[in-house]
């Protein structure tokens, strides 16, 4: 069984709590409810995306927006720090 | 909610009945051990340093050991000092409380054997006086409870700072007090944490003491920000800094900041607080207890034990490992939020009503296995 905590109801991305595969029916629980189809092998700890992120989007955790999308993130795709980047601390990008 | 509390003369409330025996120094601390060893019903409040301490520095230790011996859990408290100055320092802070408070002057009382002997008779009375108190059924809105996190995991994120969170929630709806600190655990994150603020002189406060522990950092030289999160909070599935922030942060759970303390200072209005303190949890602990906190929720993923004297500490876990691996411990088990597919609210709540039982007089494992510590932060180097 694959399954992922939502944290918020509005959260767009689940935290996995097994390792899943792709293909895998993931249950969501918390405070949420239903399941997303893995896109790829998401470990445990990883989050998902549970809506599809356009590019630029929110992605939100906790209620809260903990980064940008850098490219659109399908429902079911694995997001991390290949897809999401940070608002803050990004010292490359001041003058 | 309810629950059995100590009705204390300056209206406070205490959830234990304690005679705190207060070292004003290092140097008398093994007077302040031997007198706890000997009456039972005490607790010893011992600190390093002071002696040689000045300026802003002598502050914090006199207001955070005079804060200890306010707090509503000590029932009365004894002084042992080297000198009459200090000594006096430590008790005038206590006595405006109405507490009963006694002292012991190691220069006045010739020697240690004398001093021990002075400092158990009156331990020995203060303890029979407290022990006629009963305690009373009394509202939640009474407590202020410190919320805290060492050993964190992904676990911790959660399941266990969540579930606090919830349970902090609780007990601000009810009319309570709860106090979030470790400064620098809210830096990625102080924007979205200053959106709670009730009005922009307490926002401005917030962002002052979290940038200013910053900007302080840069200044020694270190680079606090830039490595967060570090290569095994990604590895374990963190993107941002802001999502490990958060999770850090959702142990104070979602009501409105209403106020900004400094190290140990008391809060006076209800509701949710922020208290800037160095992230250490010995420490960030001490400055609950003189801050007048009665209980502390403590969230820990891998396990860390430590509790504080004053403040009786619940360890919250929500980690499958930790709660088998040292179940003497762990105080609370949340792992049915992850275990299970519990909500965060249905375990929060029930931790909530935990919290009250603890308050009643339900004794937590800290207290029992007396693993407990006092660490007054100082900042500035002796003379």
């Amino acid at each position: 069984m694959t399954r992922a905590i939502l944290l918020n109801e509005s959260d767009n991305v689940a935290t996995l709590i097994d390792d899943g595969s792709s293909g895998d029916d993931c249950l969501l629980q918390g405070e949420g409810s239903g399941a997303v189809k893995l896109g790829r092998d998401i470990p445990f700890g990883h989050k998902v995306a549970i809506a599809d992120i356009g590019v630029g989007g929110e992605v939100i955790k906790y209620g809260q927006v903990i980064g940008l999308a850098t490219e659109v993130i399908p429902t079911g795709q694995h997001a991390h720090v290949h897809n999401i980047e940070s608002r803050r601390g990004r010292g490359d990008k001041s003058a | 909610m309810n629950f059995l509390g100590y009705e204390r003369p300056d209206g406070q409330v205490g959830i234990r009945n304690w005679i705190g025996v207060i070292s004003v120094m290092d140097n008398i601390n093994p007077i302040t051990r031997a007198i706890c060893g000997a009456v039972d019903g005490t607790i010893p409040i011992t600190t390093l340093f002071v002696r040689g301490q000045f300026g802003r520095d002598l502050e914090i230790a006199f207001d955070t050991l005079g804060g200890m011996g306010r707090n509503p859990n000590l029932a009365g408290a004894l002084v042992i000092g080297l000198e009459e100055y200090s000594t006096g320092q430590i008790a005038d802070r206590i006595a405006n409380t109405g507490k009963p408070v006694e002292t012991v002057i190691l220069q006045q009382t010739g020697g240690s054997i004398a001093a021990t002997a002075e400092g158990t008779e009156k331990a020995a009375a203060l303890v029979a006086e407290a022990s006629s108190l009963r305690r009373k059924d009394l509202p939640a809105s009474t407590l202020t409870l410190g919320v805290e996190c060492g050993g964190s995991d992904t676990t911790s994120g959660l399941a266990s700072n969540p579930a606090i969170g919830r349970a902090a929630d609780r007990l601000v709806d009810d009319g309570g007090t709860v106090i979030i600190s470790e400064t620098s655990e809210f830096l990625g994150a102080e924007d979205l944490f200053a959106e709670r603020a009730v009005d922009d002189s307490v926002k401005q406060a917030f962002l002052d003491r979290v940038l200013g522990h910053e900007k302080a950092s840069m200044e020694r030289g270190l680079d606090i920000r830039g490595a967060n999160p570090v290569a095994d909070n990604i590895k374990g599935g963190l993107s941002t800094i802001e999502e490990k922030a958060l999770g850090a942060m959702s142990k104070a759970g979602t009501r409105p900041l209403v106020g900004v303390l400094d190290y140990g200072e008391s809060p006076v209005h209800k509701g949710m607080h922020f208290m800037a303190t160095p992230a250490p949890a010995v420490e960030s602990m001490t400055a609950f207890a003189a801050s007048g906190c009665q209980l502390i929720a403590f969230s820990t993923g891998v396990g860390n034990i430590i509790g504080n004297y004053v403040s009786p500490t619940i360890k919250v876990s929500g980690n499958p490992k930790t709660v088998v691996k040292m179940p003497i411990n762990i105080d609370y088990d949340v792992c049915p939020i992850i275990e299970d597919g519990r909500t965060i609210t249905e375990v929060g709540d029930e931790l909530y009503e935990y919290m009250l039982d603890v308050s009643s007089g339900t004794k937590v494992a800290s207290e029992i296995l007396n693993q407990r510590e006092t660490a007054i932060s100082r900042f500035e180097p002796s003379i």
